[in-house]
């Protein structure tokens, strides 16, 4: 007899059957599909309460397609639908739809979908946690930060176009594609960093942030037409920052930065595993930024200790990043490598070409490093008075007590 | 010894807008609690769970009507019986019940018995 269940089942099943049902019935249906699935899991919730059933995820399967044959009536009736098996659906018989490869096809079409033009960016992280990692509104609402309402008006807007529009549930095919794709790494990108320096008080890591962009990035590798080198070094990027996740936060949940890691606490498979995907990217045709970060992230995992960073490389690559995409805390963090290499002069340069604002809620990473500077060149007043800044900034609290520890050492 | 009815009363989970993750969790909690009393030799004799659609037949005149469980406040989910000494033995395996924090209401009743 079971007696626990796999760790987020009924999420990652959510995701799942909503993606077969909804290549059953099109995405016009998605809403009803939606609550369907909603069903078919309290159902389970009450018949489960007593005993868990031998394989879990078959009964829910099975729920599902019962629920196929509840919905063929409901549309009927409401003569919103009649099935019309036309669009190729009856060359596969819709119990095929259901097999594990079908299952994965399906799941990479919402994702496609998820990422649509059509659809505003905010609209599609939004869109992409609800249908298809399964995590409701007020989940996605807490760990982005945002009120319920927010993503509650996102959802009903992404489901809106997609219904004006009339989407096709499908991947793109020629030249629509890459295009595409860089909008579904762009997505899983925000996702798994939404993830990693999760700004919710309470939960500094959101690893299944995290898991859940890396599962979704396996997806596009899984299939010839999206596995392209971006998608591989995207991956290899996921692999490499999170194999610091533990090493992240101590214990008493502070965060520790790169310098006061325990480097023994990184994972390292992941390292490995990373260090694969990244090969894999170099030998494709396309070049990207997450080639870039990867490569960042790559020289840092190789030093042993923080003293051995090989900070030169690093503003290397920095440089070639900045090229491909100029960003303001890019150019923030070469300030920051430059005081590294002592380079004063270097830092000073490019913290003159950033305007704190531009940096938003992260501003506070701007007087941070500026505080570091002034305490580098001996301006001690300088130095508290930026930190003073930062902490003004601040949003998170873990990131203010470790800023607070800082100060604390200036004044001393 | 004597049968208890433990009856569960609060919101449908239906109506909370749980998310999967969270529906997962309670279902979690009930196993739990039932593998507490499996553990501590409780004797269950009877226990169901009710769908939540309700229809209801008032009066003299039979009135029918079809209610939505989200316009009900106190929704009957379902009930235990089980074999227990006295009331303050039920409600020590009441305590275990896992929906108190959703607004769930647990209501011990004794079975009433018959002398022939």
């Amino acid at each position: 007899m079971q007696t626990k269940l796999i760790d987020h089942l009924f999420r990652h099943h959510s995701g799942k059957m909503v993606a077969v049902l909804t290549r059953i019935f099109g995405l016009s249906n998605l809403e009803l599909i939606e609550d369907a699935i909603q069903d078919t899991f309290i159902k389970a919730s009450l018949s489960w309460r007593n005993q868990i059933p031998e394989n879990p995820e078959a009964w829910l399967t099975r729920a599902a397609k019962n629920r196929v044959i509840d919905i063929f009536r409901k549309l009927q009736t409401e003569q919103k639908y009649t099935p019309n098996f036309s669009n190729g659906l009856s060359s596969i018989a819709i119990q095929d739809l259901f097999l594990e490869d079908e299952i994965e096809d399906a799941q990479l079409r919402m994702i496609f979908t998820a990422c649509h033009p059509k659809l505003d960016p905010k609209d599609r992280i939004a869109f992409a946690l609800k249908t298809v990692s399964g995590f409701s509104g007020k989940e996605i609402a807490s760990a982005l930060l945002l009120k319920p309402e927010t993503i509650k008006k996102r959802l009903v807007r992404a489901r809106k176009v997609i219904q004006k529009s009339n989407l096709a549930f499908s991947i793109p095919q020629g030249l629509a594609l890459p295009k595409r794709i860089e909008s579904v790494l762009e997505v899983l990108y925000l996702i798994f960093n939404e993830g990693f320096h999760s700004n919710t008080k309470e939960q500094l890591v959101r690893k299944e942030f995290c898991g859940e962009a890396m599962r979704l990035c396996k997806l596009l590798l899984k299939n010839k037409h999206t596995s392209i080198g971006a998608a591989y070094a995207l991956f290899a990027l996921m692999c490499f920052h999170s194999s610091r996740l533990d090493a992240k936060v101590t214990t008493d949940n502070e965060v520790l930065d790169l310098k006061n890691q325990d480097r023994s606490k990184w994972h390292f498979p992941l390292i490995q595993l990373g260090n694969v995907m990244m090969n894999k990217a170099v030998e494709l045709d396309d070049f990207s930024c997450y080639h870039y970060e990867a490569a960042i992230i790559a020289e840092h995992l190789k030093a042993a200790h923080f003293e051995d960073t090989n900070w030169k490389q690093i503003l290397y690559w920095y440089q070639c990043l900045y090229e491909l995409q100029p960003t303001p805390s890019h150019v923030l963090t070469m300030a920051v490598v430059c005081l590294q290499l002592k380079n004063y002069v270097k830092a000073s340069f490019y913290f003159d070409k950033i305007h704190p604002e531009a940096l938003e809620q992260r501003s506070y990473l701007y007087y941070s490093a500026k505080s570091d500077y002034y305490y580098a060149t001996g301006n001690m007043n300088k130095a508290i008075e930026a930190m003073n800044l930062a902490l003004e900034k601040v949003t998170n609290q873990l990131e203010q007590e470790y800023l607070k520890r800082k100060k604390e050492k200036l004044i001393i | 010894m004597k049968d208890f009815m433990m009856i569960f009363i609060g919101p449908d989970y239906g109506d909370l807008g749980l998310s999967p993750e969270e529906i997962q969790g309670r279902m979690g909690k009930w196993f739990a609690w039932s593998q507490k009393m499996e553990k501590d030799g409780v004797v269950i004799k009877g226990g169901n769970a009710l769908t939540s659609g309700i229809r209801r037949i008032v009066g003299e005149n039979r009135t029918v009507s079809d209610i939505n469980s989200a316009e009900v406040k106190e929704l009957v989910g379902g009930y235990y019986i089980v074999e227990a000494k006295d009331f303050d033995e039920v409600q020590e395996i009441a305590q275990g019940f896992p929906d108190y924090d959703l607004g769930g209401t647990v209501e011990i009743r004794e079975v009433m018995v018959f002398d022939n």
